[in-house]
């Protein structure tokens, strides 16, 4: 989230597109309903109409895997509404805080849905380098926007193709609802006037999940959406801690604080940075002429970051242990869907499952637990017997035909063990234990910890070069490991051993250590532990609902992330009512502002900051160029897609998306017409394992069951509460039957378009037991950051 | 001054909370359940499931509506159960709550056909049964918190306050939005009126809420009830009367007397 | 007196057999609980047992203080005759009301708590006092009969006892008595149908009149002299004693004009609540409400008015029965039929329930029959007897 889940209530428009908040995140509809009885419009788009759906003034269905195309239209009807109209938009947001303005590389070329050339999955480096500005390092600009090179009116031709028409055409939604939405949406364009996404699964788990969220972006920043508050992109992040596991480095292609993970090319740390530290690029005629680029302090990050895994042990002279670190092998795919493969492969032969399921919860479940089989050894730290655990003994395999040899460690869960989580909105809460966990069963991170200390014991005796980044590893907890302990290190200390105040004192010359910068400051020696900050006043001027002192957000106790952009050239809110900062007699007041510098206006001689610190160029890309498959999203089908061709262009799906190979056939629309798409419901979390060993629970939904509408259930002759059996190429369920009026066919391109509706809750292990919609899904992921394509495939339904 | 609490279909979101909340502050079992093809279970409150929610997809005023609707006790200001109750189980508290007590019950049931609502519910598993139904929790609001189910709603819908306040936010929400609201609030009327009070989007009956008259239910009950004390009098009065007008009339001669020996019927 | 002789083994053997599986069954519904063995549910958490034992039963039992009010206090002495046979079934169909409660009651060991925690606003408090002082007055008003039995026995033990002081307490006390029954009598048997004034929502509007007290005690008037007929033309058969056809006929007579009142009070009401055309409309509750007034007001009327039906036991006997069905099928309506299920439930009893409910009648018949044996209740007057004979 680029705000956070109270600030929901300053929206003057809500849009929920790719997730159904009401159910999955039922808390953020607390500030969903406070925005609403404030006046707020709620906008859900989704193809099935949810509980969310049930509370939203206007719902617009669409066919899974079509959001590009929506959005797409609502960017071309903003661009068509700010020719006819620009004094309803925020002209000086959209120039002086966006790259609009500035002059892309000649070169760039796009044609029938390709932008460039594309060798074995991935664009050229010619192609590439076309999508940049026509200058990288001081690229022109033309605050007209009227230079037909520059980004405005590049994507003005881009999003020409998208009128309404062609974009109801392909997702199948109503043109008059679709219109209302644009809208009314638009209306946040207004200065003053706020509208935020709300986004999760339905938006991300596509083979082009990032280009959704990327048209998000565009629609944002041309509406002066981002900075504001009730503005925003506000992504519902999953589990309770999943934006701290991601803080923290769960994902393979970075360590802690967003640093790019090492890859075998890396020679040295100065070659690391080169690839991985951006240049600073500034802009050419903006007001503000300045660019913070603040990943300029790459360097500050990295090195603190190896002092405090390896101590003293890492100095100037042996790069502080750069080499200690893992290199990546560029050609290899380290996410969920290639670690199955590669098991299935046989190239990974044992698995450590730390409270995970991938048994159910990872795509086409039949592939995954065959993988599972080729491994030597299994250990599965949970706090339940979960399918994944349980593998070996599930319904049709003979358990003397599985050789994997599988551990068990029984973890203690959450209320039975003290540390942070980090929520959607980037706050660290302290969690205390309440009970003592039952049994054998320990905290993950006393288990971490004993492992660790058998490691080193094991590398001590190990002389061979490879033991090193064990043995060296500076890991000083005792036997009784505390999460406190683990909270500090994480803030970091200077050489004296004191609590690093910030991250703004890191430095990279080994003085300073941090296990991960945006964590710095945290915990101080001052204020000791924010986390555990429980002060319920709202100490903003105007109580836009901060609550700086609950907990403690990153960075820096920044609630609403570039800010800078909530303001005018003076330092002035767009917003008066929902001010996010100010400037007035020489300081900032409100949230922690994005850096002190005056605004751009009240810089005099000094540096006129641009806002987007972040950003190499100080302002936010319309144009992003940093992604796989081009620099502005375009329509692409599902890999398994219901219609024979793209409507849009000649090219039918994402060129650059991942496609598995291991056990991962694919349907064709004649044997499976139907669109399949899967989802989550309240009463049940991810694989179910959770949820399915709870009385109350399982009371609420005991069965696996899908969803269909009428005319496809009367079509088939499947009455509500039959059983049924779903299948795709990559294998078949059952589960009951529930026919609802709300999810009714869509006409796209001509056809009739039906939906089926599947949970992903249930498995053979536990208390209420069904088969996993995860037995359908294919092993396909997006391109960029390979999520797998859970939200849309082909399949078909017949009575059971 | 007595608690309410405002459900506003509106608000709720179908979560469910509330139910699972209310299992878990009353120490209920989880039901055995099937799905029949919807999201509603267990199908029907019962002894051991003293709330529950229910889904009606409904097409209202050009609009398709999926509405929420908590169903427990209504805690009715004039309560049938409590005037059926021949020994005074139940009770309505100046607080709000309708209260029930194991100590007085003897099972015979007639509170659970007599609620409007069908709400009481019996134990028919237990050989020692008892009646169950929604307490308002009034344990939790002695102790100064709000019912459970008020407390887990994470949406809103459920607003916990007092009866006159919540009656006039009612209004002021259908007022403020009317194109949302069906302009009536469920329970301010409703069988002389219930503490727990609903807003809705679509009319009632769409949401399977029985139709009731805003007649308490009690009062022909009450006036019947209150004929009694006349009617012994006055019967034992008239017949009185009567025996002793026949038997005058009647005279000595062709009277029957009771202690007649002959009359009564000794055989012969 | 004439006795079939051969009837009454095969009679007894069946009725005990019935007994037998009455009995078990309450064992089994003590030990299993309600909701085992029977159909009942938080739908409809009343069924058979209320509706038949409860309901029908009171009234059934009314033939007790309509008789006792017209012998004692009206002084009708023609029907004399069948006073103590009426006081007697009266008797029985409380004990077996009591009985069937403590089945039907949840906690039925918990009784007595209605003793202790008064709700006097509550009919079923009212009912359930008036039908527990009710069964004492009436054991009361019967006693006399098995004390004179009593006076009469030959066992030693027995005969030391002064039978004639307690017998002429009771007659000192028997007119108070009477009184008593009667305006006991009346409040409940009004009272049970204030129960139902508890139900505007669920009783359907054919029905739900806030006169439904006063209907309730009209229709049990109108059924006491009924059931009388009804019955003790059946036992006569059993035990061969008749009764005087003028008993009967002026019993059907009275019968008539209580229905009149009674059909008269039904249409009025519907006509001043506006709802007189449901009666053609509410389908399909209409043709229950057809059904009950044919059965038990229109038909009897008719017929009871007519001096041929009055000269003929046999018409008057089925007469008498069309009152009784009728008023069953009005206890079944009210309580059951027209009374407005939760929505998804169903209803329909147990063979549990069956089972208890005909052992207890069977009970009461096999109590009867040994009355009949042991205790002195053929008609103790002279007349009756001789135009038995002569009519014979
Ligand atoms: N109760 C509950 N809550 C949860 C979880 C849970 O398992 N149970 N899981 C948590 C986790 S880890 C996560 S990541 C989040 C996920 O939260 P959500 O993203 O809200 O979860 P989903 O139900 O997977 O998907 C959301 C919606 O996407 C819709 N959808 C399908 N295809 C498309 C499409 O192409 N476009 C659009 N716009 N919508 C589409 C589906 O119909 C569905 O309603 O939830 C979290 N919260
Ligand atoms: N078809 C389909 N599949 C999906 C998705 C979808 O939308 N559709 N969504 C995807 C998403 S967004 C997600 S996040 C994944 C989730 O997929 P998984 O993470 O595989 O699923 P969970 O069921 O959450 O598994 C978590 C495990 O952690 C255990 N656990 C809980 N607490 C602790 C603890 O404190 N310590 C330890 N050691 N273990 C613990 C639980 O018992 C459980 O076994 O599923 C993905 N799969
Ligand atoms: S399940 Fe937990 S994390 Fe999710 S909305 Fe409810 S309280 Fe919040
Ligand atoms: S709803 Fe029913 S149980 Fe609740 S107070 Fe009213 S009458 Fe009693
Ligand atoms: S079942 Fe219990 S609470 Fe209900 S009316 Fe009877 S005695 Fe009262
Ligand atoms: S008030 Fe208490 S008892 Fe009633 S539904 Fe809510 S949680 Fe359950
Ligand atoms: S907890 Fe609140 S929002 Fe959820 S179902 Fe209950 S009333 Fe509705
Ligand atoms: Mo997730």
């Amino acid at each position: 989230m680029t705000n956070h889940w109270i600030d929901i209530q300053n929206a003057d428009c809500i849009m929920i597109i790719g997730s159904n908040a009401a159910e999955n995140h039922p808390i953020s509809f607390k500030w969903v309903s406070e925005a609403m009885a404030r006046g707020a419009k709620l906008i859900h788009v989704d193809p099935r109409f949810t509980r969310t759906s049930s509370k939203a003034d206007i719902y617009a269905p669409l066919r899974s895997g079509t959001d590009i195309a929506f959005i797409g239209g609502m960017i071309k009807y903003v661009l068509d509404d700010i020719a006819d109209n620009p004094a309803n938009y925020n002209m000086e947001y959209i120039i002086q805080y966006t790259n609009a303005s500035f002059i892309v590389n000649q070169e760039f070329v796009f044609h029938d849905g390709l932008f460039g050339e594309v060798e074995d999955g991935k664009y050229t480096a010619a192609s590439r380098g076309s999508w940049q500005y026509a200058d990288t390092a001081t690229p022109d600009t033309d605050p007209t926007l009227e230079n037909p090179n520059c980004v405005f009116q590049l994507l003005k031709n881009h999003f020409s193709r998208y009128d309404i028409d062609t974009v109801c055409n392909i997702t199948g939604t109503p043109k008059d609802v679709y219109r209302e939405i644009c809208r009314t949406y638009s209306a946040t364009g207004q200065r003053g006037k706020a509208g935020t996404i709300m986004y999760a699964m339905g938006a991300t788990q596509h083979t082009y999940g990032t280009q959704n969220i990327r048209a998000y972006g565009i629609l944002q920043l041309l509406l002066g959406n981002m900075g504001v508050s009730g503005g925003g992109i506000n992504a519902l992040r999953g589990t309770s801690n999943v934006q701290g596991s991601t803080d923290m480095c769960l994902l393979s292609h970075i360590l802690p604080g967003y640093l790019v993970a090492p890859v075998e090319g890396d020679a040295d740390l100065e070659d690391y940075l080169r690839r991985a530290r951006p240049s600073t690029i500034t802009p050419q005629g903006l007001a503000g002429d300045t660019s913070a680029n603040w990943w300029g302090n790459y360097k500050k990050y990295v090195v603190s970051l190896l002092k405090a895994w390896y101590g003293n042990a890492a100095t100037q002279s042996n790069d502080f242990c750069f080499h200690y670190l893992p290199k990546r092998d560029p050609s290899l795919n380290y996410t969920h869907i290639g670690m199955i493969e590669a098991m299935g492969q046989g190239t990974i032969k044992g698995l450590w499952n730390w409270g995970q399921n991938p048994a159910s919860g990872g795509p086409n479940s039949n592939g995954a637990r065959a993988a599972l089989a080729n491994l030597d050894w299994l250990v599965a730290a949970d706090i339940w017997m979960n399918e994944t655990a349980e593998f070996w003994k599930r319904p049709g395999v003979a358990p003397a035909d599985i050789k994997t040899e599988v551990f068990i460690l029984p973890a203690a869960c959450s209320y039975e063990k003290e540390g942070s989580i980090t929520n959607s909105g980037r706050w660290a809460q302290w969690r205390y234990k309440a009970v003592e966990a039952p049994g054998e069963a320990m905290p993950d991170l006393e288990i971490m910890n004993l492992v660790m200390l058998k490691l080193k014991e094991l590398y001590q005796a190990d002389s061979r070069p490879l033991a090193k980044p064990v043995v060296e590893l500076d890991w000083d907890y005792g036997s009784h490991i505390t999460a406190d302990a683990v909270a500090r290190e994480i803030n970091g200390y200077d050489s004296t051993g004191q609590l690093m105040a910030s991250f703004g004192s890191l430095k990279d010359d080994g003085t300073t250590s941090s296990g991960n910068w945006l964590y710095c400051n945290m915990y101080t020696e001052t204020d000791g532990n924010k986390a555990k900050k429980t002060d319920p006043v709202d100490t903003h001027p105007q109580q836009i609902g901060l609550y700086s002192n609950w907990a403690w957000c990153w960075p820096v106790n920044r609630r609403i992330i570039y800010n800078r952009a909530s303001v005018d050239l003076d330092g002035v809110p767009w917003d008066s009512e929902h001010p996010v900062i100010s400037y007035g007699q020489g300081k900032w007041q409100g949230d922690i502002a994005d850096g002190g510098w005056p605004p751009i206006n009240q810089a005099g001689n000094g540096a006129k900051y641009l806002p987007f610190i972040m950003k190499p160029e100080g302002v936010a890309r319309l144009w992003g160029y940093g992604l796989a498959e081009g620099p502005v999203p375009e329509v692409y089908e599902p890999w398994e897609s219901p219609l024979d061709e793209n409507l849009m262009s000649g090219t039918k799906i994402n060129p650059c998306s991942f496609i598995g190979t291991y056990r991962n056939q694919q349907g064709t629309p004649e044997q499976y017409p139907y669109v399949g798409t899967t989802y989550r419901c309240t009463e049940h979390w991810q694989t179910g394992i959770m949820t399915r060993n709870l009385p109350w629970l399982v009371e609420l939904m005991p069965n696996m069951y899908v969803e269909m509408g009428e005319e496809l259930a009367a079509d088939k002759g499947i009455e509500n509460g039959d059983m049924v059996t779903v299948s795709t190429a990559r294998g078949e369920i059952s589960a009951v039957a529930i026919v609802t009026k709300r999810f009714p066919p869509l006409t796209v391109g001509g056809k009739t378009i039906y939906h089926i509706g599947v949970i992903w809750h249930f498995g053979y292990s536990g208390m209420a037991k069904g088969d996993s919609g995860n037995i359908l899904t294919p092993h396909v992921g997006d391109a960029n950051t390979t999520i797998p394509e859970y939200k849309t495939f082909l399949c078909n339904i017949r009575r059971a | 001054m007595s608690k309410a609490v405002l459900c506003d279909a509106n608000k709720c979101i179908g979560c469910r909370a509330c139910q699972v909340a209310c299992k878990q502050w009353n120490e209920m079992p989880g039901e055995t359940t099937t799905n029949t093809g919807s999201y509603e279970n267990p199908p029907k409150t019962t002894a051991y499931t003293l709330t529950k929610v229910h889904f009606s997809e409904a097409d209202y005023d050009g609009k398709f509506h999926w509405v929420f609707t908590k169903i427990q006790c209504m805690h009715c200001e004039h309560p049938a159960c409590a005037a059926a109750c021949l020994v005074g189980a139940f009770q309505k508290t100046e607080e709000g709550p309708v209260l029930y007590d194991d100590h007085k019950c003897i099972g015979c049931r007639y509170c659970m056909v007599a609620c409007p609502f069908g709400i009481p519910a019996y134990q028919w598993d237990d050989p020692t049964p008892w009646v169950r139904k929604c307490t308002f929790c009034a344990d939790r609001q002695t102790g100064g918190l709000k019912p459970a189910c008020v407390t887990a709603c994470p949406s809103g819908a459920l607003k916990f306050s007092e009866r006159d306040a919540l009656i006039a936010e009612a209004h002021q929400r259908i007022a403020a939005e009317p194109s949302k609201y069906v302009n009536h609030v469920y329970g301010e009327e409703e069988v002389g009126g219930t503490s727990w009070l609903y807003l809705s989007p679509v009319p009632f009956d769409m949401l399977g809420m029985p139709v009731v008259g805003s007649e308490a239910v009690t009062v022909n009950v009450e006036r019947a009830m209150g004929a009694v004390p006349p009617v012994l009098v006055g019967v034992a009065a008239l017949m009185s009367g009567i025996y002793w007008l026949v038997k005058r009339r009647q005279g000595s001669g062709g009277a029957v007397t009771p202690d007649d020996k002959e009359r009564v019927g000794v055989p012969k | 007196m004439k006795i079939n002789k051969r009837s009454i083994p095969v009679g007894t053997l069946i009725l005990t057999t019935v007994v037998l599986i009455g009995l078990i069954t309450m064992i089994l519904r003590y030990i299993n609980g309600l909701g085992a063995t029977t159909n009942l549910s938080d739908g409809r958490a009343w069924g058979l047992w209320i509706s038949f034992d409860l309901y029908c039963g009171v009234a059934l039992a009314a033939g007790g203080f309509t008789l006792a009010g017209i012998v004692y206090i009206f002084r009708r002495e023609k029907y004399h005759a069948v006073a103590r046979p009426a006081i007697l079934t009266a008797f029985l169909g409380y004990t077996l009301v009591i009985l069937a409660l403590l089945v039907d009651l949840g906690q039925p060991w918990y009784i007595w708590r209605f003793l202790f925690n008064w709700n006097i606003h509550s009919p079923m408090f009212e009912v359930s006092l008036c039908v527990m002082t009710y069964t004492i007055v009436l054991a009361l008003e019967f006693s006399p009969v098995v004390f004179e039995a009593l006076s009469k026995s030959d066992l030693p033990i027995i005969k030391r006892f002064k039978w004639q002081i307690p017998m002429r307490i009771i007659r000192a006390i028997q007119i108070p008595l009477v009184i008593a029954g009667i305006v006991l009598s009346t409040l409940h048997q009004s009272s049970l149908g204030s129960m139902l004034l508890m139900m505007p929502e669920t009783l359907h509007t054919l029905w739900y009149t806030p006169i439904l007290p006063i209907l309730f005690l009209n229709s049990a008037i109108a059924v006491g002299p009924a059931m009388v007929m009804f019955e003790s033309t059946l036992s006569s058969r059993v035990f061969g004693h008749r009764l005087s056809l003028d008993i009967f006929s002026g019993l059907g007579k009275m019968t008539a004009y209580i229905l009149s009142v009674y059909l008269l009070l039904k249409i009025v009401d519907l006509l001043a609540r506006g709802d007189l055309t449901l009666i053609f409309t509410a389908y399909p509750e209409n043709l229950l409400w057809w059904g009950e007034m044919v059965i038990g007001a229109i038909l009897p009327i008719v017929l009871f008015s007519m001096p041929s039906v009055r000269q003929s036991r046999t018409w008057l006997f089925w007469t008498a029965t069309l009152v009784v069905v009728g008023l069953i099928f009005n206890r079944f309506n009210v309580s059951m039929l027209a009374l407005g299920i939760r929505p998804d439930f169903t209803y329909f009893p147990y063979w549990m329930e069956f089972a208890v409910s005909a052992g207890l009648v069977a009970d009461a018949m096999l109590v009867i029959w040994l009355a009949n044996r042991l205790l002195p209740m053929g008609p103790g007057n002279k007349e009756g007897a001789i135009t038995e004979a002569g009519s014979n």
